[in-house]
């Protein structure tokens, strides 16, 4: 068998144990169903927060001090107002109207301070020149109850003048666009670079551990004895490479056949990508960037995770991990807004952030050539850190070496 | 370099911490036999089989295994056992002997097979789908030997391979080594124990303080020391020391003594000519265990000198 052949065979030898013995334990099922119960917490959180805000709504008033005719014209004013909001969230509060009272600005503070009901603002005065209190609110609607205030006054006016009859009548014809909307492209380029940061960030911090359970038994003896080190390195990548994948299949299968799992935004969001290239071969890409993106990123964590002598050392490391994962994404995501600064271009030629910003290069732009070179260069620097990992460990854990670092055990004869 | 070598090593040197651990060491294992690497605590006998077998580097100095300059690329022939046993404590017992296999190229559906049949003869096959975790530590270190050896290697290093194992264990471990040797395998084993050697190498090299002092037979090893004899008088006074020779002392109901090199003959002949007769008389060649005292006391002596 060559060089490579051995190479290959004693890598997939470690791969498929490190996945075997992931897999097959009960502890895998929990790392399986970890979104699920990431989910459920965020529900519950969702529900919690729907249930006070809605609940802080329903008792959020808007008050007109006007009277009789007025009042009733204003009412239906508001009724033909609120059709144009589709969000409860960002429709103004309810409208009351009262009688005013002698002293209308007094009432109108009256109304303010009500511990009763939340009252967000309140206009009292004649229409076609109303005084109006507001209070700051934290919604979008409250801030603007005053100015929807104003414009119901306004639009009274108008109705008692022309009345409240519509004077158009419109037909709404709903068509697709053929070719993609301006902004569309990078919402896509950002969704790439934000999935590829999530799915890394979910998976990829489990390799800094991947050589700990062999020093810790000391199986790593054997292994050095038997095989290269490289292997072990790319062995261990590839294992809980093959884990992450398996733990995409499920997930993506899952929420493909049940679509329902999927929430509405994220699905309305996914059915609009429309990348630059198409998606059967921004599907491709994506998945060529993701692979480089955990082996660049894991081949760093299993390189310094390697030279950790405690468990308390590995977890010492998690905090720098995600800061490097979360930087990672911050450089891809203003450069991919940018895509011609020199941002763009240190986060397209670094290798830690290539993967991220060429994904979302992906969805912005047809050309294919860009992505060739960039997976190959990305793949030059797994095998460079791979190697860094290596040559560290053998001096710093083996205590071996004459101190050279040894290229020829990557590339070529041992 | 001989062709029926299995091992050459000439003047490996390897620092720790500035440290010259190993200091010069040479050796040449030839193939087909047992070879005894020997030497006290912290002598540098791991480190040496290390550098060997391409685990670690040497700083200075060559070594060849099995006709290679790059130990590496000729780890599917060895097998290796090494002092710090490791085994994945989940993995099944076959499993285990399995994968040491395939580690070393054996494709893993051999290794199985080869697993079961090798557990069963080792008296293990009752424990061949136990994990790891629920073996003793001799059985465990026992599966660890047999995954050095599922894959027939030519060269078989073993670390201190009786570290740990009860008498019984010690017993199936060295007929194993034997099984092995007589397959035509080369067995390097290292250790300080001197009754292992002794009963199972065919050559051996004693290493202390990082240089090789001794390399040898047994019996050449054990002929650095003159033998000793024990001898008990019929009739016994104050004046037999007078006929025995200077370093003669009296232990129990008789003397011991070293033989001269001429040999006891001259002794015996004043003894019974001088009325002391002889009751009793055994003259007993040293023990490895003695050359080897020997040997690593001479070299501290020299160190300090």
């Amino acid at each position: 068998m060559s060089r490579l052949g051995t190479l290959v065979r004693q890598t997939m030898t470690i791969a498929r144990r490190d996945f075997v013995a992931t897999v097959f334990t009960p502890t895998f099922l929990i790392f399986l169903f970890a979104p699920v119960v990431m989910g459920s917490f965020g529900a519950i959180g969702g529900l919690g927060a729907n249930a006070a805000t809605s609940g802080g709504g329903e008792k959020s008033r808007i008050v007109a001090l006007v009277s009789g005719d007025q009042a009733r014209l204003m009412m239906q004013v508001d009724a033909r107002l609120r059709r144009v909001y589709r969000d409860a969230d960002e429709a103004p509060p309810i409208l009351t109207t009262k009688e005013p009272a002698t002293d209308a600005a007094a009432q109108a503070r009256a109304q303010i301070d009500d511990r009763g009901v939340d009252v967000a603002a309140v206009a009292y005065g004649p229409l076609d020149h109303p005084q109006i209190l507001y209070t700051p609110r934290a919604t979008r609607a409250g801030d603007y109850a005053g100015d929807y205030l104003a414009e119901l006054a306004e639009q009274t006016l108008r109705a008692e003048r022309a009345g409240v009859a519509p004077l158009s009548s419109a037909t709404k014809i709903k068509v697709d666009r053929t070719t993609p909307r301006l902004g569309r492209g990078k919402e896509s380029g950002f969704f790439a670079v934000f999935a590829i940061f999530f799915l890394t960030l979910l998976l990829a911090g489990q390799v800094v551990s991947g050589v700990a359970e062999e020093k810790g038994n000391k199986v790593i003896e054997i292994l050095a004895a038997a095989v290269p080190l490289e292997s072990v390195f790319f062995g261990k990548l590839l294992g809980t490479f093959g884990v992450a994948l398996l733990f995409l299949v499920f997930w993506g299968t899952l929420i493909s056949q049940i679509g329902t799992l999927m929430p509405a935004g994220m699905a309305a969001g996914l059915a609009a990508l429309t990348p630059a290239m198409g998606m059967p071969m921004f599907t491709l890409l994506f998945f060529g960037y993701f692979t480089m993106a955990y082996m660049l990123l894991g081949a760093v964590f299993l390189g310094v995770g390697a030279q950790a002598s405690s468990v308390r050392e590995i977890q010492l490391l998690s905090l720098p991990i995600t800061l490097i994962q979360v930087s990672m994404f911050g450089l891809g995501a203003i450069a991919i807004s940018h895509p011609s600064g020199w941002l763009a271009t240190f986060a397209r030629v670094f290798p830690l952030s290539s993967p991220y910003f060429m994904a979302g290069r992906a969805a912005q732009s047809p050309d294919l050539w860009p992505h060739v070179v960039a997976l190959a260069w990305q793949a030059v620097w797994v095998a460079i850190f791979v190697a860094v990992g290596v040559h560290a460990f053998r001096r710093g854990v083996l205590q071996s070496g004459s101190g050279k670092f040894r290229w020829k055990g990557l590339f070529g004869r041992a | 370099m001989h062709d029926n070598l299995a091992i050459s090593a000439t003047g490996l040197v390897k620092k720790f911490s500035g440290r010259r651990v190993v200091d010069g060491v040479d050796i040449a294992v030839p193939t087909g036999m047992i070879y005894g690497v020997l030497g006290p605590n912290g002598a540098g006998k791991t480190t040496t089989l290390r550098m060997l077998l391409g685990i670690i580097e040497p700083d200075e100095g060559h070594r060849t295994l099995l006709g290679t300059e790059r130990p590496r690329s000729v780890s599917d022939r060895v097998g290796y056992l090494p002092e710090e046993r490791g085994l994945y404590p989940a993995m099944k017992a076959r499993e285990a002997v399995a994968f040491m296999g395939a580690l070393r190229g054996l494709p893993l559906r051999t290794g199985r097979k080869r697993a079961v049949d090798l557990l069963e003869a080792a008296g293990l096959g009752h424990a061949a789908d136990d994990k790891i975790r629920k073996l003793s530590k001799g059985m465990a270190q026992l599966v660890q030997l047999l995954g050095s050896i599922v894959h027939q290697p030519e060269l078989l290093v073993l670390d201190e391979p009786f570290s740990g194992l009860d008498p019984v264990n010690q017993e199936r471990l060295e007929a194993l080594i034997l099984a092995e040797r007589d397959r035509g395998a080369t067995v390097v084993l290292s250790t300080h124990v001197m009754a292992h050697a002794e009963r199972l190498c065919d050559r051996l090299a004693i290493i202390a303080k990082g240089r090789r002092r001794f390399e040898g037979t047994v019996a050449e090893a054990r002929g650095l020391l003159p033998m000793q004899a024990t001898y008990t008088p019929r009739n016994d006074d104050a004046h037999i020391a007078d006929y025995l020779p200077a370093d003669a002392q009296h232990r129990g109901d008789g003397w011991r003594f070293t033989v001269p090199q001429e040999g006891s003959e001259q002794v015996l002949s004043r003894l019974i000519g001088a009325g002391y007769g002889i009751s009793g008389l055994s003259i007993e060649r040293p023990s490895l265990h003695d050359a080897f005292v020997k040997i690593v006391g001479r070299a501290a002596l020299e160190d300090q000198a």
